[in-house]
């Protein structure tokens, strides 16, 4: 993400003031900007930030999809290939299937390089969080200073438990499992 | 067998529908959010729910409530990563029938959608 990105998505969404840098957010300075409008700006630009790296990560998964195609193609090329009188050599068979193998193993890799594209949603939530959290104080600062200009807008819900949330797949898994098997075996007793 | 994934998450979205294109199913309808989840719905035709939880406009749980009123049977699998105890529950007593944590692995959600399905 460069700053031109964020610049034009800030331009879209919200038309405020330019951001103080945030040193002198943390330390604010006489003539800087009031304390709710720098946290507006913040909201802005995490917001910018989630929409930047989704749109990101789907030029990579687009990337992995070419490539899983590639492989496609060249397995198609390689059966063809296996098929050619001139190719019915056991050693060129076996080379050829060497190849074969080779190709399901960057098909897998391509696949499991997507999976773990879920980090981008994982993270995407957690700095939901952090704008749920900025959000209240926001509010709370502009009910502090009376001046009437409260967050606006409907966001998503947040998940209360994104915070301990993991990038590896399953860590929760057994956990909910178990919640899953427990509330069905109370159902069947009633 | 047409399944329909609500998700806010562009890229969650299309992670779902290439794990469901891996294990054979590839005829998918898509919603960035319950309000959308419902009008695909009202289209015809789905014959299973994967749902997020927390979206904009409408969320998991409120379109979970939503469905159940008009169709008690379809089989719905929410996938989110509200892990808390308290929050598998509330989703399992709005009607939903099985519950993954993200993230999660193919083998997880193929198994998932086999038990709604068997």
């Amino acid at each position: 993400m460069d700053q031109s990105e964020i610049d034009a998505i800030l331009a879209k969404g919200a038309a405020k003031p330019a951001a103080a840098p945030p040193a002198a957010a943390a330390h604010p300075k006489p003539g800087a900007l009031p304390a709710h409008e720098d946290q507006g700006q913040v909201i802005s630009e995490l917001d910018a930030v989630t929409a930047v790296t989704e749109r990101e990560t789907n030029k990579v998964m687009d990337q992995l999809d070419l490539i899983s195609s590639l492989v496609g193609t060249q397995q198609a090329l390689i059966t063809g290939l296996m098929q050619h009188p001139g190719a019915q050599d056991p050693g060129v068979q076996a080379a050829i299937n060497q190849v074969m193998s080779a190709g399901k193993d960057i098909q897998d890799k391509v696949y499991e390089a997507m999976d773990l594209m879920q980090f981008q949603d994982i993270t995407r939530q957690k700095l939901e969080r952090i704008v749920f959290h900025l959000r209240q104080i926001h509010d709370y600062i502009v009910d502090l200073l009376g001046t009437g200009l409260k967050s606006e807008g409907e966001r998503a819900s947040i998940s209360r438990t994104i915070a301990t949330t993991g990038t590896t797949p399953d860590e929760k898994r057994a956990h909910a499992d178990s919640v899953v098997a427990e509330f069905k075996r109370s159902l069947s007793k009633d | 067998m047409k399944i329909l994934i609500v998700d806010d998450s562009s890229t969650m979205r299309r992670i779902i529908i290439n794990t469901l294109s891996r294990i054979g199913y590839t005829d998918v309808v898509e919603g960035e959010h319950g309000k959308a989840g419902l009008e695909k719905l009202g289209q015809g035709g789905v014959e299973m729910i994967i749902t997020d939880w927390n979206m904009p406009e409408m969320d998991g749980l409120e379109f979970v409530q939503a469905v159940r009123a008009q169709n008690a049977s379809i089989p719905i699998l929410m996938v989110t990563t509200n892990a808390a105890k308290e929050d598998i529950v509330q989703a399992l007593q709005a009607g939903v029938n099985n519950y993954v944590v993200k993230p999660f692995t193919p083998d997880t959600l193929k198994e998932k959608i086999e038990s709604l399905l068997g």
